[in-house]
């Protein structure tokens, strides 16, 4: 269907509303849907976006979050699989750096940061979306959000440092359960989400760096080679991604 | 009750008697409004209501392809339960125009 690119922006921005207040995927897109028919029955008469929310977009998706109810099912099954991915991609990288030693604090700190960034994720989507602002105060929206878990992470180090709670050290056992476990969830994740992601991306953030500690280089030259060699790998293949997504959307839009 | 909450009741009923008079789809439910003279209400403001008459159990949905093709489209029907809801509204309808009509009848 083809609408306006107000219409467009208004649809996707409801999308990112409603994605980030919880609700259930299935619903969204049927709104979605239903709103996108009414929008292009109505420009063809002529109205526009505004004529048919009536009220500002902020007012208008707050009465449409209001009337669909929290989908606490798939929150369930989304969360913990994000934060077991995220702890997995933690666990491997301390087992190949062989730092497998955890204090009290960091086992409370981890999941603290976790769920304090998803919730900051959430409310600051839920207000890009549903405000008017600038394109440079949404790029720095979304800079805070990126870079608060980082800023937290880095924080915690320090604090760790400074006071010493009691740590667990994990054995030769433990050592091998944190390689195989998080490469078991890995896989995990991929078939339940049919994506190669959660694979793709630990080799390509892990296994440089892996292979780099057993070559004879000097410090600084593996820093360098993995510093150009991980982000090259990761543009690469995000423009992968993009060429096989477009590639189905074109066969979606000939049938 | 503010003004907005009136209206919105009284639209939730006009909406079960528009689609009590066969399956209908967001857009046509609006031009048929507008065709009564509801142009007080803006156009989006049905689909609030409608997902709360689904969720009410008062209208189920069916997606239907288009005869033209192309994306589906959602279409409304009556349950027996939105059926009861709307002989309802009609009692309490006429209980108020009535009484309304009556009074300012005497005004003037």
């Amino acid at each position: 269907m083809k609408i306006s690119k107000d219409s467009r922006e208004f649809l996707e921005n409801l999308r990112l509303y409603l994605f980030s207040s919880g609700k259930n995927g299935k619903e969204i897109e049927e709104i979605i849907g239903e709103l996108e028919d009414h929008l292009f029955e109505a420009e063809k008469n002529g109205k526009n976006v505004e004529d048919i929310i009536g009220k500002t977009p902020k007012e208008y998706m707050e009465q449409i979050a209001n009337e669909m109810s929290i989908d606490i099912k798939g929150l369930l099954k989304y969360i913990p699989i994000i934060v077991i991915g995220a702890f997995s991609y933690i666990l491997l990288g301390d087992a190949i750096r062989g730092e497998l030693e955890y204090s009290v604090f960091e086992m409370v700190g981890y999941p603290f940061i976790f769920l304090f960034s998803l919730l900051l994720t959430s409310v600051l989507f839920k207000y890009v979306a549903s405000n008017k602002i600038s394109k440079i105060k949404e790029w720095f929206m979304f800079g805070v959000m990126g870079s608060t878990p980082l800023v937290l992470f880095i924080a915690l180090i320090f604090l760790d440092r400074f006071y010493h709670t009691p740590a667990i050290q994990l054995g030769v056992v433990g050592k091998v359960i944190a390689i195989i476990l998080p490469i078991l969830v890995f896989v995990g994740i991929a078939i339940w989400s049919k994506t190669w992601v959660s694979i793709v991306l630990p080799i390509i953030l892990f296994f440089p760096e892996f292979i780099l500690d057993r070559t004879d280089l000097v410090e600084s030259t593996k820093l360098t080679v993995s510093g150009i060699i991980v982000p090259v790998c990761f543009v690469a293949y995000a423009l992968i991604v993009m060429k096989i997504e477009k590639n189905k959307e074109k066969k979606l839009t000939e049938q | 009750m503010s003004s907005s909450q009136i209206l919105k009741g009284i639209l939730e009923g006009c909406l079960l008697s528009i689609i009590s008079k066969g399956e209908t789809y967001g857009y046509e439910m609006m031009e048929k409004l507008n065709s009564y003279g509801f142009s007080m209400v803006s156009e989006g403001s049905i689909y609030p209501l409608l997902l709360r008459m689904k969720k009410e159990g008062l209208v189920t949905t069916s997606q239907k392809e288009l005869p033209s093709g192309g994306p589906k489209r959602k279409y409304y029907s009556l349950t027996d339960k939105g059926r009861d809801e709307l002989s309802e509204f009609k009692e309490r309808w006429s209980d108020i125009a009535n009484s309304v009509n009556k009074l300012l009848g005497e005004e003037g």
